[in-house]
């Protein structure tokens, strides 16, 4: 025992265990300090990893270098030859550039005994890896502000980068959904307006409606002022209300082709359904690429624990009150503006008008103000660590933003809030989702908008703030950034699903004057397939099907989980068997250098 | 601050060092453009060096905590030659493979160069992560034994290779974090 204690202070190396007496000696490896690192290293698994690594180290005992001995290297690299005639590319080597010309250059007179073929072979496969990177380097090339972000990454370390590259998401995205909007819509539309194919036109039922809802108000027309012009430009009322911007251009019913007749209102619908279920679809591909980051709690003692989660709760509680009269406040707004509305508008005076028309806006704007001010005093007190603290504000914000959005800049020497930035623009896309159904040409303006945002952003932040002073980054967040995308997505689903299947659609203007609501154009279509095809989609959505459906994905959802549990046992085993087997090895070594101690003295 | 003789690297060169390092020919020009500024007068590039100061005062790892590491792992005899340079940025770069990153990572992290990252090395980490030498010992032990708890599988208290390569690879912020962007064009 004191034998190992002496070989350990030997090394400088403090022994951390508690102090053993002889009586109670145990074969209990926790007695042995931790044997000297040179026998570990000339053990066979440290040797074949190291040269795994196609690293030579071999230990200069006086300097404490890395020396690189070459005998042993240039019998180590013809070792190496013989497996890496297979592939590898030469960049994967940790070895400097010259060392790799050598290994390339005996590759290559190695190459002579192989066969023509094999020769062949293996000069095709060079020269397609060669054009792939070629190819990679290109498209990489072509990603959209690629150095901005870059040299944001540099400046400002990953977490800001991680908003700005969710922005350039963002644009892809809109851009995307616009592009199936343009094919599926506005295109059809065009030829019909340069004559290119003939369409009929939407006839409106006067049979089963009154007269009163067929009639659209269309603005007066006639000598308009100039600031009202202005006015509705940015409002998107009055003269707008007629252009494509709005559901209400689109009344054409088919568009007549040589073989076929396109059915606008279909493909209308078929396009909103397209863009959300795209919108899912990409937003969860790139959660599953954004690999989790598991948080662990930092451990703490319980009394802390208890102090902690006790103020937490209080904290949090204040925030659901805080939200609590938020909402209460725009909701008592908008109910005053409603009734107040109703008055006779020559009796207002003209700010009153105003004032009263925008109350619930500036009652929203007010809050959205001034709850991130409290929110950022309160999770100071919560002590969470950084990212926790990122996402926590954000999902208490998203709570306030239901209704408005707000950009805050970044004036003077303030840090960069990611929380408030990043909840404003899911916010406007969540806006996007729900207005592109009524307003087709909506995801270009968004598009627009996010471009514009994008460098607005940058600027602000290369001239006005500074790099946060924590020296830890906020890890990346990106993840996150999508999931509270996808929370708005789904809620940005829930009313569209709602005006299109409950909600009648307009009978004086738009594309399904002739349904009864906008869903009743996929039964109309079905009931136009050929009846096989017919019962095959009535048999897929009955009740017969889609329960034995839904109970076998859960028992398949039930098969995973206990696998998962399955390998977690194994995995808890075998790392248990691991640290047995090691602490042998250290008993055994131990052994070894009191037996070599002993024969030398 | 000299400059060495303005060969323009020949094409060959380029494409050699292109096949062999992860960089881009852009990248390639441009550390190269670096290293004349920086290279004494007189002296064909191929066989300046530059000292480990003057790397290490390079704006890309001026203001990293582990600076010293760096150039201690990628120099040879204690200077930089241009094709040491263009292997550091090569492992630095995006395009690199993770076990190429792994690898050096942990011979930067071995500050004692034993080949095993034990708690030494770790303190160490910590405490350069956190750029403050005051710290206190309870704080710094505990997570030394929490980083040792979660990535020490045989419980000897130090990390191997292949327990560091394991604990990396369940980290996804690695392969982006282990990034140093080179050139200053």
């Amino acid at each position: 025992m004191s034998e190992s204690r002496a070989s350990a202070l030997q090394l400088g190396r403090p022994s951390r265990q508690p102090a053993v007496h002889p009586e109670n000696l145990s074969l209990d490896a926790s007695c042995f300090s931790s044997p000297p690192v040179n026998f570990l290293q000339e053990l066979p698994s440290y040797r074949s990893i190291a040269r795994r690594r196609t690293t030579v180290h071999s230990r200069d005992k006086q300097s404490g270098t890395l020396l690189k001995s070459t005998d042993s290297y240039s019998s180590q690299l013809e070792d190496r030859i013989a497996e890496n005639l297979s592939s590898q590319s030469l960049r994967n080597y940790a070895l400097n550039i010259s060392e790799k010309r050598r290994l390339r250059d005996i590759q290559e007179t190695q190459m002579k005994y192989l066969s023509e073929w094999d020769q062949w072979k293996r000069y095709s496969s060079k020269s397609w890896k060669r054009f792939l990177e070629k190819a990679r380097e290109m498209t990489t090339h072509l990603e959209l502000w690629r150095e901005d972000i870059r040299s944001i990454e540099g400046k400002f370390g990953t977490g800001i980068q991680s908003y700005f590259s969710f922005l350039r998401f963002l644009v892809l995205l809109n851009l995307v959904i616009f592009l199936i909007i343009f094919m599926l819509v506005l295109l059809p539309i065009l030829l019909t307006k340069y004559k290119i194919t003939n369409s009929s036109f939407v006839l409106i039922p006067f049979k089963d409606t009154d007269i009163q809802c067929t009639v659209y108000p269309v603005s007066s027309s006639g000598l308009i002022y100039f600031y009202s012009y202005i006015i509705d430009l940015l409002s998107g009322t009055g003269f707008l209300e007629e252009t494509s911007l709005f559901y209400g251009h689109y009344t054409i019913d088919g568009v007549k082709f040589q073989n076929f007749t396109y059915d606008l209102p279909l493909a209308y619908l078929i396009s909103t359904i397209a863009y959300l279920a795209l919108s899912l679809l990409w937003i969860v591909k790139a959660d599953l690429e954004e690999e989790r980051i598991r948080q662990k709690i930092a451990e703490r003692t319980s009394e802390e624990t208890i102090r902690i989660y006790s103020l937490r709760l209080f904290l949090n509680c204040i925030v659901l009150a805080v939200l609590g009269a938020c909402f209460y406040a725009i909701y008592v707004a908008t109910v005053f503006s409603q009734e107040h509305m109703k008055k006779e508008i020559d009796k207002m005076v003209f700010g009153e008008n105003l004032l009263i028309l925008y109350l619930p806006s500036i009652v929203i704007t007010l809050a959205n103000f001034i709850t991130p001010m409290i929110f950022a005093k309160i999770i100071r007190y919560e002590d969470y660590s950084p990212g926790f603290e990122i996402r926590l504000t954000i999902l208490r914000l998203l709570v306030t933003y239901c209704s408005s959005w707000k950009l805050i800049q970044c004036w003077g020497q303030q840090e960069f809030a990611i929380p408030d930035n990043v909840l404003g623009i899911v916010y406007g896309q969540t806006i996007c989702w729900i207005g592109a159904f009524f307003s087709p040409l909506l995801p270009a303006i968004a598009t627009l908008k996010f471009i514009i945002i994008f460098y607005v952003k940058e600027w602000s932040l290369l001239y006005t703030c500074r790099p946060s002073p924590r020296p830890f980054r906020a890890s990346n967040s990106n993840f996150f950034f999508l999931l509270v995308l996808l929370i708005g997505l789904c809620l940005a689903i829930i009313p569209l699903t709602i005006s299109i299947s409950r909600i009648p659609s307009s009978k004086a203007c738009g594309p399904f004057t002739n349904f009864n609501t906008t869903w009743e154009v996929i039964p109309k279509t079905v009931s136009t397939f050929p009846s096989s095809l017919q019962s095959f989609i009535h048999g897929v959505t009955s009740e017969a099907f889609a329960v034995p459906f839904f109970m076998i994905i859960c028992l398949i959802m039930f098969y995973f989980i206990a696998l998962a549990g399955a390998h977690k046992r194994v995995v808890i085993q075998l790392r248990e068997q691991l640290s047995l087997e090691s602490r042998d090895k250290r008993y055994l070594i131990q052994k070894l250098t009191e037996a070599q101690r002993d024969t030398r003295n | 601050m000299g400059q060495c003789l303005r060969y323009q690297m020949h094409w060959e060169d380029l494409e050699e060092y292109q096949a062999l390092t992860f960089l881009t020919r852009n990248e390639i020009l441009c550390i190269h453009d670096t290293f004349l500024k920086l290279c004494p007068p007189g002296k064909y590039y191929k066989e300046a060096t530059l000292t480990m100061d003057q790397v290490s005062s390079l704006p890309a790892l001026r203001v990293n905590p582990f600076r010293d590491r760096i150039c201690r792992v990628f120099s040879h005899k204690g200077v930089f030659s241009f094709e040491d340079v263009l292997g550091m940025a090569s492992v630095f770069s995006e395009q690199a493979c993770p076990s190429l990153k792994i690898e050096y990572a942990f011979r930067i992290y071995d500050f004692n160069e034993n080949g095993f990252i034990d708690e030494e090395d770790l303190q160490r980490i910590i405490l350069r992560l956190l750029n403050s030498d005051d710290m206190s010992e309870d704080l710094l032990m505990d997570l030394t034994n929490h980083v040792l708890s979660e990535s020490d599988l045989d419980n000897d208290n130090m990390l191997s290779f292949s327990e560091f390569e394991h604990a990396m690879a369940k980290s996804p912020d690695f392969m982006n974090s282990f990034r140093i962007h080179f050139w200053g064009c």
